[in-house]
């Protein structure tokens, strides 16, 4: 059975060990380039920090249209090599032999359907987890010098291309991939719904379900430009940044509307001044403390920033849980692929 | 001689719809069984219910002995050809022997090669770009090379032209002259049976409506042609399976039981096998009809 698995499916692994190698081929070259570059920085603004800074090296690195192009690439490989997997080894792997009634050969030889069903499963999910770890092993040493600048992996795009999140989808997207098939026996409609609940899952666990995993810390500060900003520590992941009245109501659209008369005033004064079309952060006159008279006057009325953020040291706690769940998912999608192929018809 | 298929009640259901209903059958063994029938008539339905492609809605069967299940120990004596013929297109049919061999434990290497090469077959190219014939002829070495004891075979000639049906038929005959083969296959195609087999199952509206060697069954159905006025006394201990009239002559096709009596107003004729097979077929139609 496994001679003969490997017979059947030699091509799609062959391509698929290609695609990996030509991403590998754009990753390896510049994740040392990458690394180069940065130490370079580092050592010339430690030399010479009248000229270059050490501060802001997100800003001045890695900001060429060439560079952009790396990383989309790297986006797109990351979230695009799983995702493939699940298409093109997922879903026709039962899916196909329903279509052209070859699973009628295979279960009439003298095996049960039952152990040609594991060993293609497992072929199929060893695959998978292989490819998985891989890719991450790659992306992960790739993404060191931009996480190390940028100090942020939680954001939607970093999170899922590095850790534990591509081992997971690429494992989780083959299950479905072959559960879809066992269920519709269509390679293309498999293909299609395969590919719908990765993009289902994907939108769903970056702005809905992820935020969910701990409870965000919240932090408030007082109107101001910098304030709320610095309290919140570098890496974290920002859920929301709102001001809110002083009954805690969060505000939307103009503040200009629900602000008190006074200060109407001033922020019309500033308008006039500045050109500015009601918005809030227009230059003003400065007031005697030096403050900003808009953002005093909004702080007298009980107006106040607040922001709730998963910080960074949250971050493989994440990946466990996320990754823990498809993990179940794809337990779940296992057992339905083997009522589905052993308790219905052939 | 043995039983190797035996049915009681067997029925499938689709939702509300019986594919096969109360389906008896015996299949002696070493017998060359033709099932017939019209389409949708559940000739491929019995035919996957005994290789345990698909899990009866009610009644029993025996196989070879044993309750069809998806298990090797039962799969082991049991050839089945299914009737789209499938193979693996972009696999040539060197991959298939080698296949076979993987997942069967007995296994004639020597013999399913020998055949393919008489029959010129080449072995590396895809079986997708082999001729329908040629695509038979493998699958059915396929099943051979197991060395069944009963081979099921579905509607294996109706796509192919006749001179690849009669290869396909001459290479089954020689199997079954090699001996300790069972053979039930379907088809509509009744000259072709006719040719190979020695019994006959009917099936018709989900019900079989004949079961019995071929020898019998001529020796027991007759044709009789008479005047119209006498249609309503034919005579003692015979059924009516099909019947015609004209303004003034009536023909019936009757199965006779033992000891049965016919009027003196008939003139008997022997029907042919076909003519019987049709004779049942029409009268499940009408019975459908009603």
């Amino acid at each position: 059975m496994n001679w003969f698995l490997w017979r059947q499916h030699r091509k799609q692994f062959l391509v698929f060990g290609i695609l990996l190698a030509l991403f590998a081929a754009l990753l390896i070259p510049t994740g040392i380039q990458y690394w180069h570059t940065y130490q370079q920085a580092l050592t010339n603004c430690a030399q010479h920090p009248a000229v270059y800074s050490c501060d802001d090296l997100t800003d001045t690195l890695f900001t060429s249209q060439a560079d952009g192009f790396v990383r989309i690439a790297v986006v797109l490989g990351t979230f695009g090599l799983p995702i493939l997997v699940g298409l093109f080894i997922g879903s026709p792997l039962l899916a196909k032999e329903y279509e052209e009634g070859t699973n009628k050969l295979a279960w009439t030889q003298t095996i049960s359907r039952r152990k040609w069903l594991t060993t293609k499963l497992a072929w199929a999910l060893g695959f998978a987890l292989l490819y998985g770890i891989l890719l991450t092993i790659l992306v992960t040493w790739w993404s060191n010098t931009i996480n190390t600048i940028a100090l942020n992996r939680f954001v939607q795009g970093h999170f899922e291309t590095q850790g534990l999140m591509p081992v997971a989808y690429s494992v989780f997207f083959t299950a479905i991939g072959f559960t879809t098939g066992a269920w519709f026996r269509k390679t293309l409609l498999a293909l299609a719904i395969t590919f719908a609940v990765f993009v289902v899952c994907m939108v769903s666990f970056a702005n809905w379900i992820r935020p969910l995993y701990m409870t965000p810390v919240t932090v408030t500060a007082p109107m101001g430009p910098n304030d709320l900003g610095g309290k919140i520590p570098t890496g974290a992941w920002v859920l929301r940044r709102d001001i809110v009245d002083k009954n805690g109501k969060t505000l939307n659209g103009d503040i200009f509307f629900v602000a008190p008369p006074e200060c109407q005033q001033i922020i019309q004064q500033a308008d006039v001044r500045g050109n500015g079309h009601g918005g809030i952060r227009v230059k003003a006159v400065p007031s005697p403390n030096g403050g900003d008279p808009i953002d005093d006057c909004l702080n007298k009325a009980g107006f106040h920033q607040i922001a709730k953020y998963q910080p960074s040291y949250r971050y493989w706690e994440f990946q466990e849980i996320e990754s823990g769940i498809y993990l179940g998912m794809t337990a779940v999608a296992v057992a339905t692929t083997y009522w589905l192929v052993l308790k219905r018809d052939a | 001689m043995g039983i190797a298929i035996q049915t009681k009640d067997l029925g499938k259901r689709y939702g509300s719809f019986w594919a096969l209903e109360n389906c008896d059958i015996i299949v002696p063994e070493g017998s060359v069984s033709a099932l017939v029938g019209p389409n949708g008539a559940g000739k491929s339905t019995l035919l996957k219910l005994l290789i345990g492609l698909s899990t009866a809605s009610s009644g029993q069967s025996q196989v070879l002995g044993k309750q069809p299940r998806q298990h090797g120990d039962f799969l082991a004596d049991i050839g089945y050809l299914a009737q789209e013929i499938p193979l693996y297109k972009s696999l040539n049919a060197a991959d298939h022997i080698a296949m076979g061999k993987h997942l069967n434990e007995r296994w004639d290497e020597e013999f399913i090669r020998k055949r393919l090469e008489d029959l010129k077959i080449p072995l590396d190219r895809p079986v997708g770009k082999l001729s329908g014939g040629q695509r038979a002829q493998v699958a059915l070495a396929l099943a051979l090379a197991k060395k069944p004891k009963l081979l099921l075979l579905d509607e294996p000639v109706a796509a192919l032209d006749p001179l690849a049906r009669h290869d396909f038929l001459s290479s089954l005959a020689q199997a079954v002259a090699e001996g300790g083969l069972t053979v039930v296959m379907s088809s509509h195609l009744l000259a072709d049976l006719e040719r190979v087999s020695d019994h006959v199952i009917v099936l018709a509206a989900g019900k079989t409506q004949l079961c019995d060697d071929v020898e019998s069954v001529l020796k027991s159905h007759k044709l009789l042609v008479g005047p119209r006025e006498h249609a309503k006394n034919l005579g003692d201990g015979i059924s009516v399976i099909h019947e015609t009239h004209t303004a003034k002559q009536s023909t019936f096709l009757v199965r006779t039981g033992k000891g049965a009596k016919l009027t003196a107003h008939w003139q008997r004729h022997e029907p042919n096998i076909e003519e019987i097979i049709l004779a049942y077929m029409g009268q499940a139609k009408e019975g459908e009809a009603q």
